[in-house]
């Protein structure tokens, strides 16, 4: 088989008579295999290579990690019932306890991960759907992929 | 004259016959052969939930004491079925809790388990023993709690690769100080911290407990005490490897690795520092199995582990390993079968060149036994995989991930044909391929002519045609399961070749081009298989000739089901799509 033609699998080179009829069907084929696959909605391929979930999500945490440079991470940072944000660089960080510790000493108040408080601030953060949710919950480093920005809420509003 | 052999006779026989596909045959032969063996089978294998009734195989086997069940399509591991597919394991465990109370193991593959199914498990089997749950989703761990608190009998709780809600860390501090049986527990896939103390005061009073496998945050610090306290294992799953530890600490901590006896499989590690690296020196020749993929240390320190791992059959690892660390496992593991290298780079265009076809190369020449490779690479070569083939003719299962679709031989440029050939053709005993790279459809009929032991085959992003197809489904006799991604047929080949659906299990194919007639007609002609079509896009607002997104085919004694969601066509479900001149009634 010819070289040059060989890339496109859809070369009107191929003699098969069984090949399906061209106009429709490489329409939508020539879409679908624009890879990575475009089925999901998220930005970067979630289906190819074939690797489990697990494993891809601890890849993108290694490939963060083994950059020469660190990528700056920048995100707003607002302070319920202050109008004025600040804004800081996530990839500073290596754990949420190094964010935390952080955030209490710009804001000069205690702020804290996890339950509900009547007594501290407590952090909560927008991820890549648009949903505001605790931090936490999730592997830092999953974290720094879906954050957008944070806020840190007032102890009674909560 | 009477020949039949009295029951009892046969009972004893039969209980001497093991394999449910010895089983299956024995169960074949006459009617009373066929009673006799399903009153004594006790394990029971599934391969496809949908495949029949809970029900019916509740009715057949009313001794059972372990259901293996499997549910979704494999493609669903890589995010290819859509949430809300199906594979409940509910109507499972409700007909189970009914009529096969003695119920003692449950393992299940695939499958959408709820908290409501865990609960149900604890209320409903007083002697039950084994849960293992492999790739599932839709519990969390209140569920676990549930478990932990009802099982008194409890050996086995493993989640392996789960997707689990995690509420916290509690549910560990459910077992009851009473449980003492406990053999084997894995809660690897799970995020929350567990109170060490709880898990320490478990692991004491669990003198079987031979496999512990831990979650990421469960420190280094806290691994020395469970070691500590379980000197017997023989499966290890660490922590995070990678916590800050003193002198004292550390020497410790290599010290109780040293007690570690009986130690053969060892996996976790995530995130190892290089420096923590000979403590496990004193473990590695007593290994045969080594999960490293999670491990992220480079090539130098992995060669110093692996050089002393003389028994290693297993190793799973990434590609940091380079071709060099693969060298240095072909001359040190020389009892190696099975060979598992993951791409560290998640992206396409972010792979590690230091890792090409010449470390499996090594691999295949040096290690006599090796008989299982799954290989991710950014390039290969015809002359690399004819070179594999010739060395290791004895290769069960080879998964070739060229991670560039299309790719051909980085070398002369040509489609990969001739080196899938020499595999297929050498390997007489393949029963997994996967294939990748440029393939043409001779690729397909070199396999088609040569693979006749083969059972399932995954494909993507290959061949010209259906003949492509057409080649698998006439050639290969053994074929089982096939699943196919990005390849442009195959309305011709799948009708041409129909009644061979019959006799495989499964039949995948998305992002391919078959249309939505084809299925209709698919779905008239032969009314024993399901034939479901995956599509978000409703396909009937469609032309006939327009392509769907996903089918899934599977043989069924079962009939249509009863649970499938909005977006997935059967004939069953939506019968105004049925062909028009059959629809008579």
């Amino acid at each position: 088989m010819e070289n040059s033609n060989s890339y496109s699998p859809y070369s009107s080179s191929s003699v098969d008579s069984t090949k399906p009829s061209p106009s429709e069907s490489s329409v939508n084929l020539s879409l679908s295999l624009t890879f990575p696959s475009t089925s999901s909605q998220r930005e970067t391929s979630q289906d190819w290579p074939p690797i489990k979930p697990r494993l891809r999500d601890t890849l993108k945490g290694l490939r963060l990690r083994q950059r020469g440079y660190h990528r700056a991470l920048f995100v707003k940072v607002y302070m319920e019932g202050v109008p004025i944000g600040r804004k800081l660089d996530l990839s500073t960080f290596s754990s949420y306890e190094s964010l935390l510790e952080n955030l209490s000493h710009m804001f000069d108040t205690s702020v804290i991960c996890g339950k509900r408080d009547i007594k501290h601030h407590v952090l909560t953060y927008q991820d890549k759907d648009g949903d505001w949710m605790m931090v936490g919950d999730i592997p830092w480093d999953m974290f720094l992929e879906t954050v957008r920005r944070l806020k840190i809420t007032r102890p009674e509003r909560c | 004259m009477d020949l039949r052999l009295p029951s009892k006779v046969l009972e004893h026989i039969f209980s001497f016959v093991d394999s449910n596909e010895d089983r299956n045959s024995v169960s074949l032969v006459c009617k009373s052969w066929f009673e006799t063996e399903r009153l004594t089978r006790k394990r029971v294998f599934v391969r496809n939930c949908y495949a029949v009734t809970p029900a019916a195989v509740a009715r057949r086997f009313p001794g059972m004491r372990s259901l293996t069940l499997k549910g979704k399509p494999h493609f669903a591991d890589y995010n290819l079925v859509p949430d809300g597919w199906g594979g409940y394991a509910w109507p499972w465990i409700e007909a189970m809790a009914e009529k096969s109370p003695s119920l003692e193991e449950l393992r299940l593959k695939r499958m959408v388990v709820t908290d409501e199914c865990l609960e149900k498990i604890a209320a409903s089997f007083k002697d039950f023993k084994v849960l293992v749950l492999t790739s599932c989703e839709g519990f969390s761990t209140d569920g676990l709690a549930a478990i932990a608190v009802a099982c008194r009998n409890l050996t086995e709780l493993e989640l392996r690769e789960c997707i689990v809600e995690d509420l916290g860390g509690d549910w560990l501090s459910y077992f009851p100080e009473t449980l003492t049986s406990l053999v084997s527990l894995d809660f690897s896939c799970l995020d929350s911290e567990v109170k060490l103390s709880d898990l320490e005061r478990l692991v004491s009073r669990s003198p079987n407990l031979k496999s512990l496998k831990l979650n990421r945050a469960v420190s280094l610090h806290a691994l020395g005490s469970l070691l500590c306290l379980a000197p017997q294992l023989v499966e290890l799953g660490t922590g995070s490897f990678s916590d800050k530890l003193d002198q004292e600490a550390v020497s410790k901590l290599a010290q109780v690795f040293t007690e570690l006896k009986e130690l053969k499989s060892l996996s976790g590690l995530w995130d190892v520092l290089p420096e923590y690296i000979p403590l496990l020196y004193s473990v590695c020749p007593g290994l045969t199995s080594l999960n490293l993929s999670y491990a992220t240390v480079q090539m130098p320190d992995l060669v110093e582990l692996l050089s002393r791992c003389s028994n290693l059959q297993k190793l799973w690892v990434m590609d940091l390993i380079e071709d060099k660390g693969l060298e240095v496992v072909a001359s040190s593991c020389k009892e190696l079968r099975e060979l598992r290298v993951f791409p560290s780079g998640a992206d396409v265009d972010e792979t590690n060149v230091a890792l090409t076809e010449q470390g499996l190369v090594y691999v295949s020449e040096a290690c006599p036994n090796l008989e299982s490779v799954l290989y991710f690479c950014a390039q290969f070569t015809n002359a690399a995989l004819v070179t594999i083939a010739k060395n290791r003719p004895n290769l069960k299962c080879f998964r070739l991930c060229v991670i560039e679709p299309f790719a051909s031989d980085h070398e002369t440029h040509q489609p990969l044909d001739e080196g899938f050939k020499a595999i297929v053709e050498s390997c007489k005993d393949l029963q997994r391929l996967s294939v990748s790279g440029l393939l043409t459809d001779k690729a397909f009929e070199h396999i088609g002519r040569h693979g006749k032991k083969l059972k399932m085959l995954s494909i993507a992003f290959a061949g010209d045609s259906d003949l492509m197809l057409h080649h698998l489904l006439s050639g290969c006799e053994s074929l089982n399961k096939l699943e196919i991604r990005d390849c442009p047929f195959g309305d011709t080949a799948l009708l041409e070749n129909a009644a061979k659906l019959e006799t495989m299990r499964s039949l995948w194919m998305s992002s391919c081009g078959v249309s939505f007639g084809a299925c209709k007609l698919l779905s008239e002609k032969m009314p024993k298989l399901n034939v479901e079509v995956i599509d978000e896009h409703s396909p009937e607002t469609r032309p006939d000739s327009s392509p769907v997104e996903k089918i899934y085919i599977y043989r069924t004694v079962a009939g249509p089901r009863m649970d499938m969601p909005e977006f997935v066509w059967t004939k069953h479900k939506n019968p105004e799509i049925g062909v028009s001149h059959l629809a008579i009634e």
